[in-house]
């Protein structure tokens, strides 16, 4: 499975959008218009900041991109899947393709730090040896080489958070979304994770991260895409927060 | 799926048994519960053939003759037979001579003149008034076609079979029977062939100094009566309980995925597949119904050997060994355990597969 990922991870080239919308559009039963023909192109390597008031859309985007939620109208391609065309086994292998950093961590209590990276990795049928050696890798890579035996209430939400990102970034994904990664943590530890995932952009692999804190995106001087009403408002490839 | 894989989510399953051990305590007892009625049905029904098939396999019957004791015990009861026995015989017998007709004035003549003992019975109210007679009609029985050998038993020999059977303050609360016995004396007929059984022994039936025939086809047909009717209340109780064991493994894997939902999510936001989701809760289901099956066999066990040594003190009767039923039962509640372990996970797993990220926060 690992191997699947690797292959998608070595035909996506520069040329080859990481995320591609081409006239989306997104109305749910009750009869909101979340997305209206949204037309984005993601390119791989780029680090994208998603941003916008709550009810813009921002959720429905990720969850169209997850393929949690399907369009109405229009085409996604996402890592080379047609998530338009795509059949319901096939959503598995295109969540391989990405790792997922969760708001409010997700980290299953009862399990330790070690463990829940590790359990990415099981999900994916990943033989044990290869698991000891990544998970320990991703550990170290987030700082956390040393709680690797430490239950997750036993850490901050700073360290909380570096573990979700450990846990996302095991299965070397070819894309990271991240959902308001920073929304449970203080600022100087905000600051961190972005700079972590800074550094693993810059290792070659593409981040979509959602996020409110218009300080950050100023900082960090990335693309930023801005929803307002299901649609796209801005597209700041120069970097920086037009507001 | 992997092998590695497979003894991965093997192992989860089995913790998840464990680390819901309340639950699955009370789904093992309603399951056992439900097994163990399910092998009470299986061990009657089973039992019940067995009887039926001892049964078969006798093919002696007693036929009771007409004598003194019949004439002063049995006739008054009996007439009623004897009256459409009689109206049968006048039937069949349209063509009989004149000569026939007359000799039978003549015999009603003379038991008109008889008089009667102190009982109030002639010699004319009974056809058998000794030994000889009555070894003259075994003689006559024999000659019947399908009839092997005929054994004739004494009013006395047939008393001392009975009280042989009884309990010693039985024996002596009936010993006054040993100066008034009110058994009629019988014949001990042994049949060639069961197949003929119901005309041999409506032949017997039909003989005038014959009062009746007693057969195990009475005790049979009680017993078919009584196994048919365990076999279509077992049917309908083993539906109703499997239907029960399936919900209560079905709410047990629902409130083990309630409490796992946050796993289910991270799950399958990192791609696992439907199968690998699956699979923990199915081990989950299959475990509890197959400890559930280990228990059962043994309760039953136990069960069973407490009342059978009852019933075979109290009746006499044999049973079935356990030992030979073991396998078979232990077979069907494997079987009960496994499917209700699977279907029940699967049915309730399903439901939550369908769900999405942020839509497993809503359970």
């Amino acid at each position: 499975m690992s191997e699947n990922v690797a292959e998608t991870n070595s035909a996506l080239t520069n040329e080859v959008p990481v995320i591609e919308f081409k006239g989306v559009s997104k109305r749910y039963a009750n009869g909101t218009h979340a997305l209206e023909d949204v037309n984005i192109r993601i390119n791989k390597g780029e680090f994208v900041f998603v941003v916008g008031s709550s009810g813009a859309g921002k959720s429905t985007f990720m969850k169209l991109i997850m393929r949690e939620e399907k369009a109405n109208t229009g085409t996604i391609k996402v890592n080379g899947f047609n998530l338009t065309k795509m059949r319901r086994k096939q959503v598995p292998m295109l969540r391989r393709t990405m790792g997922i950093v969760f708001q409010d961590f997700r980290l299953i209590p009862k399990m330790t730090v070690f463990d829940n990276v590790a359990f990415a990795m099981h999900v994916v049928g990943a033989p044990n040896r290869r698991i000891r050696k990544e998970v320990t890798n991703a550990l170290s890579a987030v700082g956390l080489g040393d709680k690797a035996r430490s239950m997750p209430n036993e850490l901050s939400g700073g360290e909380q958070q570096r573990v979700g990102i450990a846990r996302a970034l095991v299965n070397n994904p070819a894309l990271i979304i991240a959902d308001e990664p920073t929304g449970n943590v203080d600022p100087n530890m905000s600051y961190d994770i972005v700079s972590m995932l800074t550094a693993i952009n810059k290792m070659g692999t593409t981040v979509l991260m959602v996020t409110h804190d218009h300080q950050l995106v100023r900082e960090f001087k990335q693309r930023v895409i801005m929803l307002d009403s299901g649609k796209i408002v801005a597209d700041n490839t120069a970097g920086g927060d037009e507001e | 799926m992997k092998m590695g894989d497979i003894r991965y989510l093997t192992k989860e399953g089995i913790k998840n048994t464990w680390a819901n051990r309340l639950m699955t305590l009370a789904s093992i007892g309603v399951l056992v519960a439900c097994m163990v009625v399910i092998g009470l049905a299986v061990l009657i029904s089973e039992n019940g053939n067995k009887a039926l098939g001892d049964l078969e396999k006798q093919n002696v019957v007693i036929a009771y003759m007409k004598d003194y004791s019949w004439a002063l015990y049995g006739r008054e009861t009996d007439d009623t037979k004897t009256s459409d026995s009689k109206a049968e015989e006048a039937k069949t017998n349209d063509t009989s001579t004149k000569q026939e007709t007359d000799d039978a004035k003549e015999t009603d003549d003379a038991a008109a003149t008889e008089t009667p003992d102190e009982n109030g019975i002639k010699q004319s109210d009974y056809y058998i008034h000794n030994d000889e007679e009555a070894k003259e009609l075994c003689r006559q029985i024999e000659k019947i076609d399908n009839v092997k050998k005929v054994e004739f038993i004494s009013s006395a020999e047939g008393l001392k079979t009975v009280t042989e059977k009884m309990f010693k303050e039985e024996e002596q609360y009936f010993s006054f029977l040993n100066d008034d016995n009110p058994l009629p004396c019988a014949a001990k007929i042994t049949m060639n062939s069961m197949e003929k059984f119901d005309a041999t022994i409506r032949k017997i039936e039909n003989m005038q100094e014959i009062d009746i025939v007693r057969s195990q086809a009475d005790s049979a047909k009680k017993i078919v009566a009584i196994k048919n009717g365990v076999q279509v209340a077992g049917m309908w109780m083993v539906s109703i309980l499997l239907l029960i064991s399936l919900v209560i493994v079905s709410n047990t894997i629902r409130i083990t995925m309630y409490s796992r939902k946050l796993e289910i999510s991270i799950m399958k936001a990192v791609g696992a597949t439907n199968a690998f989701v699956r699979l923990p809760f199915v081990v989950e289901g299959v475990t509890i119904g197959l400890i559930s099956a280990l228990i059962s066999e043994g309760l039953l066990y136990f069960c069973y050997r407490v009342v059978t040594e009852k019933i075979s003190n109290i009746i006499g009767t044999t049973v079935i060994p356990f030992s030979e039923m073991a396998l078979t039962l232990l077979g069907i509640f494997a079987a009960i355990g496994i499917v209700s372990g699977i279907l029940g996970s699967s049915i309730m797993i399903s439901k939550y597969l369908r769900k999405e990220g942020s839509e497993f926060a809503a359970i």
